[in-house]
């Protein structure tokens, strides 16, 4: 069975967009972290309590951007998600 | 303690306890023009203690310590009195300091706005703003400012200004000899004097500023101008507050407006003149 993946918490995050990244303030850590594409995007796709494998997440990611051809894609997302989850930022749902 | 003064620097109120007189009244000397707290219990207590059981008469050597204190700081010679009563005050802002987003930069204020400069210690940033203090701004802090969490204002902390080495001269040809302090010769970070801010600096301490400008300076180099982008500027910033972190959310609420909305530039110069110039270019075509 594949892994799924979900947000901390609904509000464990505040963002800001800046120029050349995004800076994610994780409230129950008290950590600040500096992402770049695509990890606010594969968050974005963790909103609202998704619980979603990193193939489906793929798919999500498809419907507004061009993350490539599956085969190589989704094992990049998986370990996006993998370094998200050792960070606190995502949880295995 | 056997000898004592209690002083207010912007918001913050200090009870400077010494086992000596020398260095109260060093201070007292140099603050005179400052508001003394009445009826208040200090925010901050700093002790200068004798090092050891003898040193307060032989040899005597300085131990800083007070509310907030660091375990292995070295002790000071006694002729370093007020550097040690100066570097205890600057202790207890940095490790004890929680009302506003503590920033390791100096600041200047001009019609109504503030200029921040932020960079490491001999990047020029205290020396800029003493003389920008001298030339028509109201000089804010050398050392600190205080980053409002709730409006984004810069407030003061105008503290005497630390003179280094080359800058001792540098300030001393602007700046009447009634508002120089001793020389305090062979300190760690070289020669030192203090500069008495100018009685505007300390009359208008209470009154903070929006941010308009942030500065990078870098002295000793030729002259050049480079933007500094969002990413960097955050970073170097957090990197420049003490209590970014314990303060939590407030404090990343309060630096990211300040991140997107303030200009920010890296300036390099070889001289304080030519950096005067650079900045008052700068204030006009960005602030």
């Amino acid at each position: 069975m594949p892994r799924r993946y979900c947000q901390d918490s609904p509000d464990a995050i505040a963002s800001c967009v800046l120029e050349d990244m995004v800076l994610l303030y994780h409230r129950p850590s008290g950590q600040t972290h500096m992402v770049i594409s695509p990890v606010p995007e594969i968050l974005a796709t963790l909103e609202e309590g998704a619980a979603l494998t990193a193939g489906e997440v793929h798919v999500e990611l498809t419907r507004l951007y061009d993350p490539g051809p599956a085969e190589e894609a989704v094992p990049q997302v998986e370990a996006h998600l993998a370094e998200l989850t050792t960070l606190g930022l995502v949880r295995i749902a | 303690m056997k000898h004592a003064l209690s002083l207010k620097i912007g918001p913050a109120s200090f009870r400077i306890g010494s086992a000596w007189r020398q260095p109260v009244e060093a201070l007292a000397r140099l603050y005179a023009d400052y508001p003394t707290p009445v009826d208040e219990v200090a925010d901050f207590t700093v002790r200068l203690e004798p090092a050891g059981l003898f040193r307060r008469w032989f040899r005597p050597s300085i131990y800083i310590t007070g509310d907030h204190g660091l375990a292995d700081a070295a002790p000071m010679s006694l002729a370093h009195g007020l550097l040690a009563a100066e570097m205890g005050m600057n202790l207890q802002m940095a490790l004890g300091w929680r009302r506003h987003l503590l920033l390791h930069a100096s600041s200047v204020e001009k019609d109504g706005r503030a200029l921040v400069m932020t960079g490491e210690s001999g990047s020029g940033k205290s020396t800029l703003a003493a003389q920008l203090g001298e030339r028509g701004w109201r000089l804010m802090g050398d050392e600190f400012a205080l980053l409002d969490l709730a409006t984004g204002a810069v407030f003061p902390f105008p503290r005497l200004v630390s003179l280094k080495n080359g800058a001792i001269d540098v300030l001393a040809a602007e700046a009447s000899p009634a508002r120089m302090g001793p020389l305090l010769a062979g300190t760690a970070k070289g020669d030192i004097r203090h500069l008495i801010p100018r009685s505007e600096a300390v009359g208008r301490m209470g009154e903070g500023a929006l941010p308009a400008l942030l500065l990078f300076p870098r002295f000793g180099h030729e002259a050049d101008i480079r933007t500094v982008g969002q990413g960097e500027v955050f970073m170097r910033l957090t990197q420049a507050s003490t209590n970014y972190v314990a303060l939590g959310e407030p404090g990343f609420a309060a630096l990211t407006p300040f991140v997107k909305n303030v200009p920010a530039r890296a300036i390099d110069f070889p001289s304080g003149d030519d950096a005067v110039a650079l900045v008052e270019r700068l204030w006009e075509e960005l602030a």
